[in-house]
C-alpha cells in the first residue's frame, strides 16, 4: 500500500482496531490524519487518537538524570526510628519521676478478719507490735517465755 | 538495635526498681498465695506515718496455721530471698534456728536502687502444734542497729 484515501482509510482503521496494521500502514495512517485538515466529521477523533499516538514522551535530560543519582543519600525519605524511641523513652522517665507522688505513698491500711480498715492507729500497732515481738528474740527473758511455752 | 535494646534494658529496671517488694519470693505470703488473706492479720504502712523510724515501708504479716508444710513453705521462701542478703556480718543479719528450723531471721537484703535499705524479717512460733508466723518487709534510711534501738524491747 502507497497511500491512504479516503476510500481506502475505513479498511485500515478497521484492521487498525484488529491490531492488523503493518508499520508501514500505521505509519501511512499517523501521515495521513496528521496532514490532513479536511476530515470528515466522523474520522476526526481518529486525527485526534493519532495524534497523541504520534507525540513522543518528554524524557528527562542527561544532565537530571545525573543529578538524581548523584543526590545525597541523606536527601532521601527515611524516618528514623531511634528518636521516636527516645522520644518515648523520655515520657516513660517524665511520667515516673515527674509526676507528683500519689496519695498511696502516705497510706496506713490494716486487714484483719477478711476486711480491710482504713484505720492508721491499728495499723500502726499492728506493725509495731510485729517489730517488737521480733527484735525481742534476742532478749534473754523472752527467749527463756517462749521455750516454757513451747510443748 | 544496640541503641533499642539498652532503652528497653533501663526502661525495665526503672519499672523493676519501682516495685522492689515485688522481686522478693515471699511477696507470695504477702498476696495471699500460700495462705488466704482472710486468714492473716496484715498491716502496710507507707511515707510520713514512719518516719519517726527513718522508714519508708513497713508490710507485716501474721497468721496461725496447724500445717507443717505451710511453715516449711514461707520458710523456703524466705530462705531463697536471704540470698539476696547484704552479707553474713551480724551487723547485717540474725538469725536462730531451732530444731531445723528458722525461729526467727532478721536480714538485711541489698539496697534499693534509691539507696535505701531493706530488710526481711521472720519468726515462727511453736505453740503445742500451732505455728504463729510473722513475716515483715522494711524499707527506708533506717540502719538495722536504729531498728535494734527502737523495737526490742528492754
Amino acid at each position: 500500500m502507497k497511500k491512504v484515501t479516503s476510500e481506502n482509510v475505513q479498511e485500515l482503521l478497521n484492521r487498525y482496531m484488529e491490531g492488523e496494521n503493518t508499520q508501514e500502514e500505521l505509519r501511512l495512517l499517523k501521515e495521513y490524519f496528521g496532514n490532513n485538515k479536511d476530515l470528515p466529521a466522523n474520522l476526526r477523533p481518529y486525527a485526534q487518537m493519532f495524534g497523541v499516538l504520534d507525540k513522543k514522551p518528554k524524557t528527562p535530560s542527561v544532565e537530571a538524570l545525573n543529578r538524581f543519582a548523584e543526590a545525597p543519600q541523606s536527601a532521601r525519605r527515611h524516618i528514623p526510628l531511634w528518636p521516636l524511641l527516645a522520644a518515648a523513652c523520655l515520657a516513660a522517665f517524665a511520667v515516673i519521676f515527674l509526676t507528683p507522688p500519689k496519695e498511696e505513698e502516705n497510706m496506713a491500711i490494716a486487714y484483719v478478719d477478711g476486711k480491710t480498715l482504713n484505720n492508721e492507729a491499728m495499723a500502726m500497732q499492728m506493725g509495731q507490735e510485729a517489730l517488737q515481738e521480733i527484735f525481742s528474740n534476742g532478749n534473754e527473758e523472752e527467749q527463756l517465755t517462749d521455750l516454757f511455752n513451747e510443748k | 538495635m544496640n541503641r533499642t535494646i539498652t532503652t528497653i534494658l533501663v526502661m525495665l529496671c526503672v519499672s523493676l526498681c519501682a516495685f522492689a517488694q515485688k522481686g522478693l519470693r515471699i511477696n507470695d505470703v504477702f498476696e495471699g498465695k500460700v495462705i488466704l488473706k482472710s486468714k492473716m492479720q496484715e498491716s502496710l504502712i507507707k511515707g510520713d506515718n514512719l518516719a519517726s523510724y527513718n522508714l519508708k515501708v513497713l508490710h507485716t504479716v501474721k497468721f496461725t496455721t496447724p500445717f507443717k508444710l505451710r511453715r516449711e513453705e514461707v520458710e523456703k521462701l524466705f530462705y531463697e530471698d536471704m540470698e539476696n542478703r547484704l552479707s553474713d556480718d551480724d551487723e547485717n543479719m540474725e538469725l536462730e534456728t531451732r530444731n531445723g528450723h528458722l525461729y526467727y531471721a532478721i536480714v538485711q537484703l541489698s539496697d534499693t536502687e534509691k539507696g535505701a535499705h531493706r530488710y526481711i524479717c521472720y519468726q515462727c512460733r511453736d505453740k503445742s502444734g500451732d505455728y504463729d508466723i510473722t513475716l515483715v518487709y522494711m524499707e527506708g534510711k533506717a540502719s538495722l542497729a536504729d531498728l535494734r534501738r527502737t523495737f526490742k524491747k528492754k
